[in-house]
């Protein structure tokens, strides 16, 4: 089989890229843009205290960064990402995050760094003031919500199928990581031979899953349940100790995650010599119709492969604490996102090898039939151990979907407690009362069945938060004199396509609504929604309606946010005109002399 | 501490692919659970403080004979206490 018809080829060349990006083009971004400086003091350093800020090596903070960022996003954005075509999927992909991605999660790693380790909280306030603090806490909450319907969604189309499978396996999961907690703090047993015990008890369930299979019988309210069962494990993952639920949960569901990347990769480079074709075409048109013109969508549905404003969160939250010397947040922040990107490129791998793919039609566990073509042949063939890899694969989805989930959940609850600490509505700061508001309105809309429209939304949100992201180290390089256009173009950018994207989405919910309203119109209604919602016209009007308040939502918040934002990047240009110079590097006298 | 140990220069090139591939290792599986069970120490370190303190900052929390007796314990953590809380925190620190 020639290397054209294979995905072999795009891959390498994909991998090519990223190493130029790293070596040539992040290099120079970090010789002339950051100026950074091996010598200079580190927040780690600096405030040391062996609990937030203390040095780790670049080879665990990597690691570290790279498991924080790799989640659900890169694996399922291709999916619809590809009814464009896998090749403008696969161009997004190098380009956002040759010239995007990359940027923004050493870029806010920077920023922090030099920020003494702030948070993106703080430095928000300081360069936009209290209303816009707000409306970054404003517009967190938002987000933190519709990726919780997104992926409770997710996880509930994927419990359903692979013929109910990956339940018990799910299950067995959670059991074994909490087990593994138990023997880890209270037994204080080795961490070699409690991962052992995990890691067999992982197996086991994946056999377990395979002779039990979990069906329900209740038609198109399945994913209802499937959805409101996963809240409840959500609720407890979010309300328990950390060291209980989710810490050993989250270490153990490592193993089985990152052998997948490992094996779809290989299977992907060895696409030639085991003969799995290309079976989607490279390119179906810039209007697809149900998802709509290529610009903005396409940008916004491959979001973390490309580019993500959850990694600017997580990139100034802990790993600029314990950043070693500024010359390690290359490796650190752009090394992880690049790596990121692989993980998209093998999932577009994935999805490109499926043939008669469609988005709307099938459902996004096209993933593991993808993953099971690539890497079947590399284990003995598909009738040898298909069963066993769409199990491990589907299991693989959801944990992906249920670690970060658990993650999310429990941040609510921590921006709840601080948004409604005190005053009328404080209740919503408990922690039950907040965990069950966020879960309870995720679980609503999970259960509408779009999830593409969901997805698009978190896309969207996303994107956004990393253009906010991306403007605000703009400004801060503004402030130091530093060159700012490599940061203000894909700022704007971004910005731009995501509010475009917003307001497509939220159209889409709106015509549904006025053609069913007013010219009596069912047609757009249906689709926008699936069963059972879509057999009740009112409930599935409702739906539609508070769609569009969640997208009028975002985008004003996200405008008033960037609107902020351009003006405090000026006020800080005019300001860097008439000031003394100083330098991204903090202003070396010596430098500024020369 | 879990980070100063992973920050130790290995040594020769064989030596650090394997101290390279170790920390990935560890900084993938455990790290993000090392830091979070160090926080969850640093605030039943911060109740630790407040309940010796408390006396001599105006809030009797225990009897001040008890205070004292456990006194020479907390001293030692005064100056990195009186740092971690007076810093700055916001709701984005508690991403991870």
């Amino acid at each position: 089989m020639g290397l054209l018809n294979t995905p072999f080829l795009w891959v390498v060349i994909t991998i090519a890229v990223y190493i130029v990006a790293y070596m040539a083009y992040g290099r120079w971004v970090d010789r002339k843009v950051w100026k950074v400086d091996a010598k200079r003091t580190t927040p780690a350093h600096m405030y040391m205290d062996g609990v937030e800020f203390f040095p780790v090596s670049r080879y665990v903070l990597w690691g570290y960064q790279f498991k924080s960022v790799a989640a659900l996003g890169p694996i399922l954005g291709p999916f619809i990402g590809i009814a464009f075509g896998w090749l403008p999927a696969l161009l997004w992909i190098i380009a956002g995050n040759f010239f995007i991605g990359w940027l923004q999660d050493y870029g806010s790693l920077m920023l922090s760094v030099r920020k003494e380790g702030r948070s993106f909280g703080p430095i928000t306030y300081e360069f936009t003031g209290a209303k816009g603090r707000r409306n970054l806490l404003a517009f967190v909450l938002f987000y933190l919500i519709i990726i919780s319907a997104t992926f409770i969604a997710l996880i509930a189309a994927f419990w359903n199928a692979f013929g109910g499978t990956t339940f018990v396996p799910t299950i067995g999961v959670i059991l074994a990581g909490v087990l593994c907690g138990q023997l880890l703090y209270r037994v204080k047993m080795n961490v070699f031979a409690v991962t052992a015990i995990g890691l067999l008890l992982v197996v086991f369930s994946i056999w377990l899953g395979i002779q039990i299979p979990v069906v329900l019988n209740f038609g198109v309210w399945n994913v209802v349940v499937w959805a409101a069962l996963c809240a409840v494990i959500l609720y407890f993952a979010a309300v328990l100790p950390t060291p209980t639920f989710i810490q050993p949960t989250n270490y153990l569901a490592f193993y089985p995650a990152y052998a997948a990347i490992i094996l779809l990769l290989v299977g992907a480079l060895a696409s030639p010599l085991t003969n799995v074709p290309l079976a989607e075409p490279a390119f179906v048109g810039v209007w697809v119709t149900n998802f709509g013109p290529i610009w903005p969508i396409l940008f916004v549905a491959i979001a973390c492969g490309a580019i993500s404003g959850w990694h600017s969160l997580v990139s100034s939250s802990s790993s600029a604490k314990q950043l070693d010397i500024e010359t390690d947040a290359l490796p650190v922040g752009g090394g992880a996102m690049l790596s990121e990107g692989l993980l998209a490129l093998v999932s577009l791998a994935a999805y490109s090898v499926v043939a008669g793919l469609n988005p709307l039609g099938s459902s996004p566990t096209a993933w593991v039939s993808g993953s099971e073509l690539l890497v079947a042949p590399l284990v003995g063939g598909r009738a040898v151990a298909g069963a066993v890899l769409s199990t491990f694969f589907g299991l693989v989805l959801i944990i992906y979907a249920i670690t970060v989930q658990a993650l999310v959940t429990r941040f609510f609850r921590l921006v709840a407690g601080e948004t409604w600490s005190e005053g009328r509505f404080r209740i919503l700061g408990n922690k039950h009362v907040s965990t069950f508001f966020s879960l309870g309105v995720s679980w609503l809309f999970a259960v509408t069945g779009s999830w593409w429209a969901l997805w698009l939304y978190f896309g969207g949100a996303n994107q956004l938060l990393a253009g906010l992201a991306i403007m605000l180290i703009a400004i801060y390089l503004a402030k130091s004199r530093a060159l700012t256009r490599n940061y203000l173009i894909p700022g704007v950018f971004m910005i731009v396509t995501t509010l475009a994207a917003l307001v497509y989405e939220t159209y889409t919910f709106l015509n549904a609504f006025v053609q069913y309203v007013f010219l009596g119109n069912s047609g757009p209604l249906g689709s926008q929604t699936k069963p059972p919602v879509s057999g009740y016209p009112l409930a599935a009007l409702t739906i539609d309606a508070v769609f569009v308040i969640v997208g009028v939502s975002l985008f004003a918040v996200g405008l008033s946010m960037s609107i902020r934002l351009f003006r405090s990047y000026r006020q800080s240009k005019a300001e860097a005109r008439v000031r003394a110079p100083a330098a991204a590097d903090g202003g070396d006298p010596a430098k500024e002399e020369e | 501490m879990a980070g100063s140990k992973a920050s130790t220069p290995p040594k020769g090139k064989k030596g650090s692919v394997k101290e390279g591939i170790k920390g990935v290792m560890y900084g993938m599986a455990a790290h993000g659970h090392v830091t979070a069970a160090l926080r969850t120490r640093m605030y039943l370190e911060h109740l630790f403080m407040f309940i010796t303190l408390g006396d001599m900052l105006g809030v009797p929390v225990i009897p001040p004979y008890y205070s004292l007796r456990i006194l020479p314990y907390a001293v030692p953590n005064i100056k990195s206490w009186k740092q971690r809380v007076f810093r700055e925190r916001d709701f984005t620190d508690g991403v991870f």
